[in-house]
């Protein structure tokens, strides 16, 4: 690979980011960690019958994953931001665009495909029967991209504002209501026995969709917020 | 003479004016950099030197006035690759050494014929500090680092926002001859700064803001 | 782009032009709206007859209907300005973009009341996980993203880039989320009784429902007039045509 063509910048960028995560590995456990206190806590609310928790398990992990990944989010662009690297980003002579992909792609790989491996785990402390787990993974493979990819374009937005947690929450509440309704149906329709393909190619078909444009929208939304 | 030098304009701006919240933050402006020269943009705090900097980069716009790029409009396309931006903010990741910074600079923006990570790093002065987390350099040592960039990556413009901070007297000269080499090349930069610059050899073109 | 769009746009969004063709609007607007208000109201509280299912109870159609339609209507203007604001730079598009966000986060929220209070009598219960209702909550919800972007930003103009951005991510996912949380609503069963009742509506009851339409429309150019030139003055502060205004004014009271 010749240095300076997409390609070197794209596989320079992704080697960075992965390796920005291995030397703060301890990041990497906060959002699992996370997870696995607030999935601990439904028993304790709700009692421990076997029943209602195997009722409830699959949202109750859905939302706790996306919960968790919306606290990972903010780590997205923040630290790239304070020490000038997103501005040597935006000026190199690449498709923007494409760069943001890779750190899309290195962000979730770092932040929700842990959250994928304890998944199943935390449904089983939940008592999901064991037949539905498939339908479970299926549906966080394909959401918790899309959870990420919208999630970028609006960190982008907030990139040139200060407090921008609580502001994060109101803004991806009604970009993820559609994901965790069909994540939750796939899981659901597998509980009750019945073919979860449906919702799960919904899934699918949303996430091609915004692998191709969140990228670009996120490019123009770091542009504007940048742009003072 | 004159047709000669505007043979080779790289960056030309005629009223460049910038205005923020309807108030005018610097403008209008017109000057004109040729390949070689150095310019020295002056101005007292507040000024707008950093603004008209981000403006360069093309990362902020405007909408008074009009800036060229060798003969074209001042956009992503016609700049992207030869512009190179030190900033405030230097863009090392403290986590990573300084040779894995210049490896990730590389692979963004390509490499200088005959420029390598470690020859850069040398002639900065951090030969033995290549391999050592940025987070454990001095602040100097930090701003070496980043300068280091601009010798590697091939971009033909230099913006530098206030190179001197932070530097020795050692450091100032160093920016200096790193300036008069580039300039030599048929380079070209602007600069910022607020304090008296004793910049070595020709007399830098001066562009003067006004508070 | 085409040249002429820009330079008519240009035109017309020319702060001192729009605020003065603003000023000369906005009073007519809000009378006709008020008086268009109360002869639907009486419409439609007075001379409508009860519904022979619901009784007295279906006559808050006459604010919740109007209102719903308005949540929807405005958010698109909204997008429609925003989508001009960020595509041509016209600062007036921004501002009308950002002074509608508030307007129709308030008919979204009377859409929500109104549609609970209805509920009680209809549904037995305040609240229902109802398609349209909880699409109208999302709607909420992306309003109140909208506004709250916007003044996370130091710099309006550019809070007013961002949230633009932002309305328009939000027009792509309204139909989505409406969609979706049909879907949802037939998987898990729920309430199927329709908020609009029977599809043909009796005279009597049609012309106050479109008469507050008219009305809740002229309100909303009303009430956005009145804000955009607050915003003008507010942000052109420093501009000849301001002081203009100020010294005129001034000159009746010094």
């Amino acid at each position: 690979m010749t240095p300076g063509s997409t390609s070197a910048a794209c596989a320079a960028l992704f080697r960075r980011d992965l390796t920005l995560a291995w030397r703060r590995r301890g990041d990497i456990a906060m959002p699992v960690l996370y997870a696995v206190i607030v999935t601990t806590l439904f028993p304790f609310a709700l009692g421990p019958e076997a029943a209602l928790l195997a009722r409830i398990s699959g949202g109750v992990v859905l939302v706790t994953v996306l919960l968790a990944i919306l606290l990972a989010l903010d780590s997205l662009f923040r630290s790239d931001i304070d020490d000038g690297s997103l501005e040597q980003l935006m000026l190199a002579p690449q498709p923007l665009a494409l760069l943001l992909g890779v750190k899309i792609l290195a962000h979730w790989l770092t932040a929700a495909a842990p959250l994928i491996v304890v998944a199943p785990v935390l449904a089983s402390m939940l008592r999901m029967p064991a037949n539905v787990i498939p339908a479970l993974i299926a549906a966080l493979v394909l959401a918790t991209p899309l959870l990420s990819l919208l999630g970028a374009v609006l960190v982008a937005l907030t990139a040139g504002t200060r407090r921008s947690g609580m502001l994060l929450a109101l803004m991806l509440l009604p970009l993820c209501v559609p994901v965790v309704i069909f994540a939750a149906g796939a899981v659901a329709a597998a509980q009750e026995g019945l073919p979860w393909v449906a919702p799960i190619a919904w899934l699918g078909a949303a996430l091609a969709l915004a692998l191709v444009l969140a990228p670009m929208a996120c490019a123009a939304a770091l542009r504007i917020a940048m742009d003072a | 003479m004159r047709a000669a030098e505007s043979a080779n304009v790289l960056i030309e701006a005629r009223a460049l004016t910038y205005s923020r919240q309807d108030e005018v933050v610097f403008g209008p402006i017109d000057f004109a950099i040729h390949a070689g020269d150095i310019a020295l943009i002056e101005g007292d705090n507040g000024s707008g030197k950093t603004t008209l900097m981000r403006i360069l980069t093309g990362m902020l716009h405007t909408d008074e006035g009009e800036l060229i790029f060798e003969g074209a409009p001042y956009t992503r396309d016609t700049t992207a690759g030869a512009i190179v931006f030190l900033g405030h903010h230097l863009g090392l990741k403290l986590d990573l050494s300084a040779r894995e910074n210049l490896h990730v600079a590389e692979g963004l923006y390509g490499r200088r014929d005959g420029a390598d990570p470690l020859g850069v790093l040398t002639s900065v002065g951090l030969a033995g500090y290549e391999d050592e987390p940025v987070q454990r350099l001095s602040a100097g040592q930090k701003k070496r680092a980043a300068l280091a960039r601009l010798l590697l990556v091939p971009a033909r413009v230099w913006l530098l926002d206030e190179p001197y901070a932070n530097l020795d007297r050692d450091g100032i000269a160093l920016v200096n001859r790193l300036l008069g080499e580039h300039a030599a090349r048929g380079g070209a930069a602007l600069v910022t700064s607020h304090g008296a610059v004793s910049f070595a050899g020709d007399e830098p073109r001066r562009i003067r803001l006004h508070a | 782009m085409a040249n002429w769009v820009p330079l008519w746009l240009h035109k017309l969004g020319s702060p001192p032009i729009f605020y003065r063709f603003a000023g000369v609007v906005r009073p007519w607007a809000l009378a006709l709206a008020i008086l268009a208000a109360l002869a639907a109201l009486y419409g439609g509280l007075v001379l409508a007859p009860a519904d022979y299912q619901q009784g007295d109870a279906y006559r808050i159609i006459f604010i919740h209907v109007p209102s719903a339609w308005m949540s929807l209507f405005i958010y698109g203007a909204m997008a429609v300005a925003a989508f001009v604001g960020l595509v041509w730079r016209i600062k007036i598009a921004e501002v009308v973009a950002m002074e509608s966000a508030p307007i129709g986060a308030a008919f979204t929220f009377i859409t929500l009341v109104t549609g609970s209070l209805w509920g009680k009598p209809m549904w037995g219960t305040w609240w229902t996980w109802d398609a349209r209702l909880t699409s109208e909550l999302v709607l909420l919800f992306l309003y109140l993203g909208v506004i709250g972007l916007y003044h996370s930003f130091e710099d309006r103009r550019q809070g007013a880039r961002a949230a633009s951005f932002l309305a328009l991510i939000g027009i792509v996912n309204v139909p989505i989320v409406h969609f979706s949380v049909n879907w949802w609503n037939t998987l898990h069963q729920g309430s199927t009784v329709r908020i609009l009742g029977p599809s043909h509506i009796e005279m009597s009851m049609l012309w106050p429902l479109l008469t507050m339409m008219l009305a809740t429309k002229l309100y909303y150019i009303a009430s956005l007039f009145a804000r955009v030139r607050a915003d003008l003055i507010a942000t052109e502060s420093g501009k000849d045509w301001v002081r203009a205004i100020a010294l005129a004014e001034n000159g009746d009271r010094p």
